[in-house]
C-alpha cells in the first residue's frame, strides 16, 4: 500500500481533501462536489457552441458561476470543521444547510438553463416566467450567502473554541462581512437595468479570466473582493495567530477587516464613479 | 473541436477500450476501470455538452418516430446519439466482463457476446443474459 500512496500522490491528495472536507460537513462538501462535476459538461460544451452572450461565449457565465459557488461551499465546508460538531448536528442547521444547498442549485439550474435557451438570467425579464423568476433568486442567492453570516455569527459565539483566539476572530469577521459587504455590492448590481457604469456594454475585451469592464465602471468586481472576504481576512488571521502574539495577530485581524472593507468601498465607488477597475493590469 | 473530430476521438477511444476488454483477462482490474468507468463517463461527458449547446435547436423529439428522426437531421444530435450507443454498450461489455469474471464464466464464451454488443448492443446482452441463465439453471442468472 506503501508503494501505492507513494506512486500516486496527484490522485491521493485530492481523494484525502475531498474525505477531509466531507468529514467536515457532508451536505455542503456533497453540493461542492456536484458542481465540480458540472464543469466538464459545460467546458464541453464551450467547446462545441458558437453562441455568445454579451460578446463571448455562452457557457462562460455558468462556469464562472460553478466554479465561485464551488469555491464558496468547499470553504463553508472546511471551516465548518472548526465549529462544534453538536450545533452543526443540531437539526436547525441541517435544515438550514439544506435548504442553502437548495438555493445553490436552483441558482445554477437557472444560469444554466438560461444558457440552454440562449437567453439572459440575470436581468432577463424579457418573458413573463423570467421577469417572475429573475426577483425570486434575488432572494435564494441572499438566502445562500447568509450561511457565511450564520457561520460567522456561529464563530463570534464559540467561547470554548480550541481555535487560537486571533484565527477564530479572523473567521468571524471574514464571513460576516462576506456576508455584509456581498449584500451591499450585489444588490446594487442586480438593482440596475446591467452591472455597467458607462463604457462598452459587453464581455468582450473585458479582463483576464473576470471579463471586467475595461472601458466603464463595472461592479462586479466588489462583488468579487466583497465575497472574498472570507478568504483574505482568514487568510491574513491565520498567518497572524501563528507569528504574532494573540493580541497583536488580533489587533491586525481587526486593521485588515477594516482596510479591506475600506478596498471594497473604495472599488465601489470606482465602478459607480464610471471608471474601469485596474483596465492597465487586467 | 469540429464534429467530425469528435466523433473520431470518441469512436478511437471506445474501441481501444473494447480491445482492452477483449484482453481483460491480462489486466482485469484496469480493464473494467478504463472500459467500465472512466470511458464511459468521459463519453457522458462529450454527449451532455453536446445536448445542453444544442437541444433548443433542434426539431423533433422522442414522440413519434417521426419526430425522432427529425431529430436526427441535424448533425449535432446524431453525434450525441452516436455517443449514446458507445458510452452505454460500452458500459454494458464492462458488465459483461465483470459478470463473467465473478461466475467464473470461460473467457472464450465471453468473447462473442462482447463482440456482439461491440456491433449491435443489444443482440449481445441478450447473448450474454441467455450464456448466462444455459449455464446456471436459476432465476437468479436472469434476475440479478
Amino acid at each position: 500500500m506503501t508503494a501505492t500512496t507513494a506512486t500516486l500522490p496527484s490522485l491521493i491528495a485530492p481523494l484525502q481533501i475531498w474525505t477531509e472536507l466531507h468529514r467536515r460537513e457532508p451536505r455542503l462538501a456533497g453540493a461542492a462536489f456536484l458542481l465540480l462535476s458540472l464543469m466538464p459538461p459545460t467546458l464541453f460544451a464551450m467547446a462545441v457552441d458558437t453562441r455568445t452572450f454579451n460578446g463571448v461565449n455562452i457557457w462562460i457565465k455558468p462556469l464562472k458561476f460553478q466554479i465561485a459557488l464551488f469555491i464558496y461551499l468547499a470553504t463553508l465546508a472546511w471551516f465548518a470543521g472548526w465549529l462544534p460538531p453538536e450545533k452543526l448536528q443540531s437539526r436547525k442547521f441541517r435544515l438550514y444547510s439544506c435548504a442553502v444547498v437548495a438555493a445553490v442549485t436552483l441558482e445554477i439550474v437557472w444560469i444554466a438553463g438560461a444558457s440552454v435557451f440562449g437567453v439572459g438570467s440575470h436581468y432577463n425579464v424579457a418573458t413573463p416566467f423570467m421577469a417572475m423568476v429573475y426577483p425570486l433568486m434575488g432572494a435564494l442567492a441572499v438566502l445562500l450567502t447568509s450561511m457565511s453570516l450564520v457561520m460567522g455569527v456561529m464563530f463570534w459565539r464559540d467561547r470554548n473554541s480550541t481555535l487560537a483566539p486571533s484565527f477564530r476572530l479572523s473567521l468571524a469577521l471574514g464571513l460576516v462581512l462576506t456576508f455584509v459587504l456581498t449584500v451591499i455590492a450585489a444588490g446594487t448590481l442586480s438593482s440596475l437595468p446591467d452591472h455597467w457604469i458607462g463604457g462598452t456594454k459587453s464581455d468582450a475585451g473585458g479582463s483576464a479570466i473576470f471579463g471586467w469592464s475595461r472601458t466603464g465602471g463595472d461592479l462586479r468586481v466588489a462583488h468579487f473582493f466583497a465575497t472574498h472576504a472570507m478568504h483574505v481576512i482568514p487568510l491574513v488571521g491565520f498567518v497572524a495567530s501563528l507569528t504574532l502574539p494573540d493580541k497583536a495577530a488580533a489587533r491586525l485581524v481587526v486593521a485588515t477587516s477594516i482596510a479591506f472593507t475600506a478596498f471594497v468601498a473604495a472599488i465601489f465607488y470606482q465602478a459607480l464613479s464610471g471608471a474601469p477597475f485596474a483596465p492597465s493590469l487586467l | 473541436m469540429t464534429l467530425e473530430a469528435i466523433f473520431s476521438v470518441a469512436n478511437m477511444t471506445a474501441l481501444a477500450s473494447w480491445l482492452a476488454l477483449a484482453a481483460s483477462p491480462l489486466f482485469p482490474k484496469a480493464a473494467i476501470l478504463v472500459a467500465g468507468r472512466i470511458v464511459p463517463l468521459l463519453l457522458a461527458v462529450a454527449y451532455t455538452g453536446l445536448i445542453i449547446a444544442f437541444w433548443t435547436r433542434a426539431q423533433g423529439g422522442f414522440d413519434s418516430l417521426a419526430n425522432v428522426q427529425l431529430l436526427f437531421t441535424m448533425p449535432e444530435m446524431v453525434l450525441a446519439g452516436w455517443l449514446h450507443y458507445l458510452a452505454f454498450d460500452l458500459f454494458v461489455g464492462a458488465w459483461e466482463t465483470r459478470t463473467a469474471r465473478d461466475e467464473g464464466i470461460p473467457h472464450l464464451l465471453l468473447l462473442p457476446c462482447l463482440v456482439l454488443t461491440f456491433l449491435f448492443g443489444p443482440v449481445g446482452l441478450l447473448a450474454f443474459v441467455a450464456l448466462r441463465a444455459a449455464r446456471t439453471p436459476s432465476l437468479k442468472a436472469l434476475t440479478s
